[in-house]
């Protein structure tokens, strides 16, 4: 007899997730964190999509630590003298309330209290060393030389997947997989949020940007988003192109992004409260682990689920869905676990957006960390606007004339502007 | 066996703990809820006798009912036994009634052979409590500790004193203080940690431990706080040398007789 | 802001005890690229005259290291227990 039916690795949006469900489905969960209290060990922007998680906690929106609804979502390329923005502020956006602007600190620790009161048993500040596996069956977990058994183990480590290199079970992490993120919080007095970002006092702004502007090969998306009474600042740095350059420091590109004028007059007189960096899984499809096996699932950003096509960076609401899910599995073989039983995970995933996504957007990855979507675009929409709107009293042109003279100067065919711009769309 | 009771503080995390600009108050409420420090290097030498000659280790932490988190982590790193005393009755203490509670109980428990304090909390640091508690069991105490052994019925411990240590051995029944940062507490572990989940934190209120509203909580604080005062930092100057320039700062000093270079 | 302001704003239990990440400094006397240095986010990894020098004490805990050297130097655990960076927003 195991003494636990599902031990439960890390207490993030995955782990708490599958422990409510599972404790809720009732069983003998033990979900185990290495930060005291959880969220203290985690890093994200954050904006939470969608309402996955109203399947485990109904009318949660009511009790969690909400900063704030997406109102006014941006996209934007920063070159080094210009923006050019896409706004959408939409009375839709909202009434549907789709984006939640989280913190998770406060979030992660609400959430694992709502596992705890389900039912589970959450013990916190303790971090599980690997997994304990017997004539390839997973069998628990091991702390310290001490194995405490389980039927079943949810793997809902994250992104550094410790856990799961440790018991053999995936490859070490390399520059493909993940991004590097790194983010910083900074106080603003919550009336100079709202004006300055155009918001009401529930409404927020999330912003995503690609930083056109860096040199050097360097690849990086930025985002800004804004909290109650403090702004998320950000960047997701690709590994493999900061490599090549060889000669940054990862948090000078943090550094830049936080002087580019946009950004600075964004954040003027605020006060920075934290710094943290974390690894971004990027890598798609290539850089899954395998998701299931005789005794484990493997959730969250620990499987490699994340979506981003530069526009949304989106981690938490797959992780919730493919906790979900890893729950539901093993609650309907309960008595009956094994490699086979559990196999039925990635059908679960795959009917859901969780994998479907993956699939759809699969190489995505090869489009955002580019160089066309980069660089070169935002070079070529910043030749455009400037020509449109520099009045020089000169005969205006017609828009094609001024973007093939745009894309020349930018040391670009016009064909491979089309190409180019036809994979992007394909892919996005 | 021998009985040992480690009396444990949860206090806000002190690096988390913020000075309200406007009102100059300490803003604790953001602050993590931690065991204070010097208490876990407390617990640590009483798990150190146990590992040596074997002891029933009970912790014991007068505080409100989520003080029970900090219990349980003592637990997870090898205690045997948690005590939370609480009650509403026992609410504002200052550290006098704090001390008489902590003794009650302690002598409620009774056979105890080694009690365990850290020197001071990180929240009101006082250092009252570890003496307050000895006097009210009319005990012998060892203060601030920095080294803690146990043989044949003694306790041998090494104090930290100004001028220099001193070793003292004192038969028990003995009440020590321990100093902060003296040993580097273990880990919690995991097993630990689901078994005392498992058997729970006791409560204890006024009526267990037979004390009469009037002797505890505020009514039993012989201290009246008249006023509160945040002192101002006075403005440093920070100057960075560099080491190249060492012997010039060096003569400097000298020159100005701050420092001696040499002999007497 | 300074790297070195950034990262004072951070609060850390240090583990005193254990170094959760070690490295091999006969490996990083000849390594070519110190990419190390350049890819940790909480400047763990600097140069002093030409010498790798590493300290645990502002790590983060993000994993980078790890995958930044690629000459098998460093050995990547995680802290033990609560050990290490303590968030507060995250
Ligand atoms: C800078 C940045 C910005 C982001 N922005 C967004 C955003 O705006 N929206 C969005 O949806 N997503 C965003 N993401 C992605 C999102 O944060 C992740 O996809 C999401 O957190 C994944 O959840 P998880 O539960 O799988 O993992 P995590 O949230 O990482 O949780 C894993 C948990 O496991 C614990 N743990 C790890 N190892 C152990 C161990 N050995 N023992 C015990 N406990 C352990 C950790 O402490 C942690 O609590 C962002 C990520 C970054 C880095
Ligand atoms: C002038 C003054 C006025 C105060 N007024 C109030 C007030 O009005 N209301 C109020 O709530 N508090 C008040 N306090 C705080 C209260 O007195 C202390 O928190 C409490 O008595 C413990 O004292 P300490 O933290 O200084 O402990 P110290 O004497 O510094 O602690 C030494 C050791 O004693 C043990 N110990 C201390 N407290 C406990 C405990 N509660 N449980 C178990 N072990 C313990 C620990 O081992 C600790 O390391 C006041 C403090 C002062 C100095
Ligand atoms: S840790 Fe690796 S990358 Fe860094 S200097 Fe050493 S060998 Fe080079
Ligand atoms: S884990 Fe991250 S923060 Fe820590 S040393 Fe490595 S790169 Fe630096």
């Amino acid at each position: 007899m195991s003494e636990f039916d599902v031990i439960v690795i890390g207490a993030g949006p995955a782990g708490s997730s599958a422990a409510i469900k599972l404790a809720q489905g009732g069983m003998n969960v033990l979900l185990v964190e290495r930060g005291d209290p959880p969220g203290t060990k985690n890093v994200s922007g954050a904006v939470l999509w969608g309402d996955e998680l109203s399947k485990v906690v109904p009318d949660w929106e009511r009790s969690a630590p909400i900063e704030r609804y997406v109102t006014r979502k941006e996209v934007a390329f920063l070159t080094e003298k210009s923006k050019i923005a896409i706004s959408y502020s939409s009375q839709d956006l909202m009434e549907r309330k789709s984006g939640k602007i989280i913190v998770r600190g406060k979030f992660d620790q609400w959430l694992a209290r709502k596992a705890k009161d389900a039912g589970a048993m959450l013990v916190t500040g303790i971090t599980i060393d690997k997994l304990v596996i017997d004539g390839g069956k997973v069998i628990g977990v091991m702390q310290d030389g001490d194995v405490i058994t389980s039927d079943a183990v949810i793997v809902a480590e994250g992104a550094n997947p410790r856990v799961l290199i440790n018991s053999g079970l995936r490859p070490k992490l390399s520059d493909h997989d993940v991004a590097l993120g790194i983010k910083e919080t900074i106080k603003l007095p919550e009336n100079v949020i709202n004006e300055r970002f155009n918001v009401d006092s529930k409404g927020g702004y999330a912003s995503e940007f690609v930083l056109g502007f860096l040199d050097d090969g360097i690849l990086s998306g930025g985002f800004l988003y804004t909290n109650r009474d403090t702004v998320s600042l950000g960047i997701v740095a690709s590994l493999d192109r900061l490599r090549a350059n060889g000669m940054t420091h990862s948090y000078d590109i943090m550094g830049k992004f936080e002087e580019h004028p946009f950004i600075k007059n964004l954040i003027k007189d605020g006060i920075p409260d934290e710094y943290a960096a974390h690894l971004v899984p990027e890598g798609g499809l290539a850089s899954m682990p395998k998701l299931y096996g005789n005794g484990y699932l493997v959730t969250g950003d620990a499987a490699m689920f994340t979506f981003s096509n530069g526009m949304v960076l989106q981690g938490i609401n797959y992780a919730i869905t493919s906790g979900i899910l890893a729950a539901e599995t093993i609650l309907e073989n309960k008595g009956k676990i094994s490699e086979e039983t559990l196999s039925n995970y990635v059908n679960k995933l795959r009917n859901s957006y969780v994998l479907s996504d993956l699939y759809t957007f699969n190489g995505i990855q090869n489009v955002t960390w580019s160089d066309f979507t980069q660089k070169t675009m935002p070079k070529i929409l910043d030749s455009v606007m400037m020509s449109m709107f520099d009045e020089r009293g000169m005969p205006k042109k017609h828009l094609m004339q001024v973007l093939s003279a745009a894309v020349k100067s930018n040391g670009m065919k016009y064909t491979e502007l089309i190409s180019s711009g036809y994979r992007m769309m394909r892919k996005m | 066996m021998l009985n040992i009771v480690v009396m444990i503080k949860q206090v806000p995390d002190s690096s988390e703990v913020e000075i309200d600009p406007v009102k100059m108050t300490l803003n604790r409420t953001k602050a993590r809820n931690v065991v204070n420090a010097a208490d876990l290097n407390a617990l640590e030498y009483a798990l150190r006798i146990k590992d040596k000659v074997g002891a029933n280790i009970t912790v014991i932490s007068m505080g409100p009912p989520m003080a029970d988190a900090a219990i349980i982590e003592c637990m997870a790193r090898g205690a045997d036994r948690g005590i939370l005393i609480t009650d509403r009755a026992f609410a504002g203490a200052d550290t006098y009634p704090t001390g008489l509670t902590l003794a009650a109980t302690i002598a409620k428990l009774g056979n105890v052979d080694i009690v365990f304090g850290g020197d001071e909390t990180t929240d009101s640091s006082t250092g009252h409590v570890g003496p307050g508690v000895a006097e009210f069991l009319g005990i012998d105490q060892i203060t601030y500790a920095k080294e803690v052994d146990y043989e044949d019925g003694y306790v041998i411990a090494t104090r930290d004193l100004e001028d220099g240590d001193e070793i003292v051995k004192v038969h028990t029944p003995v009440l020590v203080t321990v100093l902060l940062n003296s040993n580097v507490p273990r880990h919690q572990s995991l097993r630990k940690k689901i078994d005392a989940i498992r058997k729970g934190v006791e409560s204890w209120g006024i009526n267990e431990l037979g004390l009469k509203p009037e002797w505890v909580g505020l009514r039993g604080s012989p201290t009246i706080v008249r006023s509160m005062k945040a002192i101002k930092e006075p403005e440093h100057l920070h100057k960075t040398i560099t080491l190249d320039k060492i012997d010039e700062v060096v003569a400097d000093l000298v020159s100005k007789n701050i420092i001696k270079v040499g002999g007497k | 802001m300074k790297i070195e302001e950034k990262l004072s704003l951070l609060n850390y239990k240090t583990d005193r005890s254990y170094a959760h990440i070690t490295i091999d400094p006969d490996i990083c006397a000849t390594c070519p690229d110190h990419f190390c240095v350049f890819a940790c986010p909480a400047n763990c990894y600097t140069l002093i005259n030409g010498k790798l020098n590493f300290k645990y004490e502002d790590c983060v805990e993000c994993g980078t290291c790890d995958i930044a050297c690629s000459h098998g130097s460093v050995k990547w655990t995680l802290p033990k227990g609560d050990n290490g960076v303590i968030y507060k927003y995250g």
